[in-house]
């Protein structure tokens, strides 16, 4: 709660920004400052996400975990983008070139409205206490027990709730607690502020070229508004994080399908590997994303597929070492009690999962009209003559929805219907993921509809 | 097209209007909040001696582990006090006790008690 937890919190997360853009540099390259400050919140992200992922190997491994080890792997990371970025022959950045296009007048006063969001949301989570049960239950004391020991303690994890729980979110909490100085969980709430200020910079500064701003900014300031996300964004849990690293994969992955740029499928790749390790549903997105860019694709499935299938393989790749680690320790509670063909023995339940789930999305009082708003989207996008766009977005939304009916009827200890309070309701949390995902996926599929096209033809 | 972005325009700007209102009530009522407050978060709600809770903090070492001797039906609580007493290890057959309205007879007359009031709490250390 001082000005030198805030101090050192902005320090460790402009070492993250910095960590991200050498990452972002090697991988795709940057035509100027100007461009790089546009890219500015993706730039992050990747950092949150090389990061987070990185810790978490690192935590299984058994390295010691401190502000050296911290450290040093964002040094590693800056190397390796460095390293990469010389081998595929990146040129110095200069101050100004391509990408620069200026800010038009919608842009701007949409931006004023978004910092005066951001203002406020800072103001309110800077002296927030922990109150979530999650938060205080089990993953701020995971993140205490890392910062305190110096690794995964077995034994204090074990009599955690949900014990299988990924190690991504506790760590970068635990790495937060060290920029800080303490393990100050009021000023904690503001490291969830930078992963929004972070996830909306990266979704705007990666539509910007590409989408008209009167169709881009109204939708993210949505988003933004939307009840539940202005109540719990900050709250020191993984959730949001998973949404955003959700939300930018599928984003990048769209990107993809219809630019062919191989640095999106590269950033996806991470952003999946991220979801993964954030939570357990982050397995399920991730197989969303992949399945529904795999049919998007069918078109070009020769040259499509090996290498979504590769992401994919290599987002897998990142999350194993924590499988093994917590299945080598009979650690359990990942799968349902039941197994995953115990579902057939409960058929009274998937009707009121569906019920539950639909009831959930076209909640007002949670997130306004946003999931109604998107499906009229891809609708839009159909309409205009777009194929892959929609197809992809149809499938995204249509097999997590799917997915989350699956979780409210195979985890048989969930009683139906549904109506638990939306602070502890797990599947409010599920579909908050659709709403962020609409952030990215919406303006891109209205352009689509606005054009008439996918925009295949266009290179940015 | 125009309809839909008429709607998103329209719900974006009333409900920022709202959530900006909502973001510096809350903003408000944080600061207000004492440090006490702060501290114990979730734990207000659960209704925790917070004064017991700080004694146990301040009798117990920071490396040392604890027992924890609640009611069987109180995981909230026993969740809330692990996450309060960190970096202090729980541990079933530590020397450190604290008893939250638990039967001290079964400790028998090895526990010596540091700490204690009225509802029931005790903060003690098991001697031998």
């Amino acid at each position: 709660m001082t000005v030198r937890a805030l101090l050192g919190l902005a320090i460790g997360n402009a070492v993250v920004l910095t960590t991200g853009a050498c990452l972002l540099w090697g991988v795709r390259g940057l035509r100027s400052w100007v461009e790089l400050a546009r890219l500015a919140g993706l730039a992050y992200m990747i950092g949150v996400v090389a990061l987070g992922v990185a810790l978490s190997i690192e935590l299984v491994l058994g390295v010691p975990f401190g502000t050296p080890t911290i450290a040093l792997t964002c040094l590693g990371l800056i190397v390796a983008g460095l390293v990469l970025g010389r081998r595929l022959g990146r040129g110095r950045v200069p101050l100004r070139g391509g990408g620069s296009d200026g800010l038009g007048l919608v842009a701007a006063a949409y931006g004023a409205l978004v910092v005066v969001y951001a203002e406020a949301l800072f103001r309110a989570g800077r002296l927030a206490a922990l109150s979530n049960y999650d938060g205080w239950a089990f993953w701020i004391p995971r993140a205490q027990a890392i910062y305190f020991r110096g690794g995964l303690d077995e034994r204090f994890f074990r009599d955690l709730p949900n014990p299988t729980y990924p190690p991504l979110v506790p760590s970068l909490e635990a790495a937060a607690f060290h920029a800080m100085g303490s393990p100050d969980v009021v000023t904690l709430h503001v490291q969830f502020w930078f992963f929004l200020t972070g996830f909306v910079a990266a979704v705007a500064g990666l539509l910007a070229p590409r989408v008209h701003t009167a169709l881009l900014w109204p939708v993210l300031l949505l988003v933004l508004v939307a009840p539940r996300v202005v109540a719990r964004a900050l709250e020191p849990q993984a959730d949001f994080l998973l949404d955003y690293l959700f939300a930018l994969a599928a984003l990048l992955v769209a990107l993809w399908l219809v630019e062919r740029q191989t640095w999106t499928l590269c950033t996806a790749s991470l952003f999946l590997a991220g979801a993964m390790l954030t939570k357990r549903e982050g397995q399920l997105l991730a197989a969303c994303v992949v399945l529904g860019a795999l049919a998007a694709s069918w078109g070009t499935r020769r040259a499509a597929w090996p290498r979504i299938v590769l992401a994919g393989g290599c987002a897998l790749a990142l999350a194993l070492p924590w499988r093994i680690w917590f299945t080598a320790r009979n650690l359990s509670g990942e799968l349902p009690t039941s197994g995953f063909l115990g579902l057939f023995r409960h058929l009274d339940r998937p009707w009121p999962a569906v019920e539950s789930v639909v009831r959930i999305l076209v909640d007002f009082e949670l997130w306004l009209l946003v999931p109604p708003l998107a499906t009229i989207a891809v609708l839009l996008a159909f309409a205009g003559g777009a194929r892959v766009l929609p197809t992809y977005a149809a499938l995204v939304y249509g097999l997590s929805a799917a997915g989350f009916v699956w979780v409210l009827w195979s985890f048989t200890e969930l009683e139906l219907p549904f109506v638990q309070d939306e602070g502890v309701n797990p599947i409010v949390r599920l579909c908050n993921s659709l709403v962020m995902l609409s952030a990215g996926l919406v303006p891109l599929l209205l352009d689509a509809a606005w054009r008439g096209g996918d925009g295949t033809e266009r290179q940015r | 097209m125009v309809a839909w972005l008429a709607v998103t325009v329209a719900l974006g700007l009333v409900y920022f209007v709202r959530a900006v209102d909502r973001l510096g009530d809350e903003a408000s009522k944080n600061a207000a909040a004492n440090y006490d407050d702060r501290a114990f978060g979730g734990g207000n709600s659960l209704g925790v001696d917070k004064q017991a809770l700080t004694e146990a903090r301040g009798w117990i070492p920071d490396s040392a582990s604890y027992r924890l001797l609640v009611p069987t039906d109180a995981a909230d609580l026993r969740n809330f006090v692990r996450y309060f007493l960190m970096p202090r290890r729980p541990d079933p057959d530590a020397s450190w006790v604290l008893c939250y309205g638990c039967d001290l007879a079964g400790l028998g007359s090895r526990l010596e008690v540091v700490w204690k009031n009225d509802a029931g709490i005790t903060v003690g250390r098991l001697s031998g």
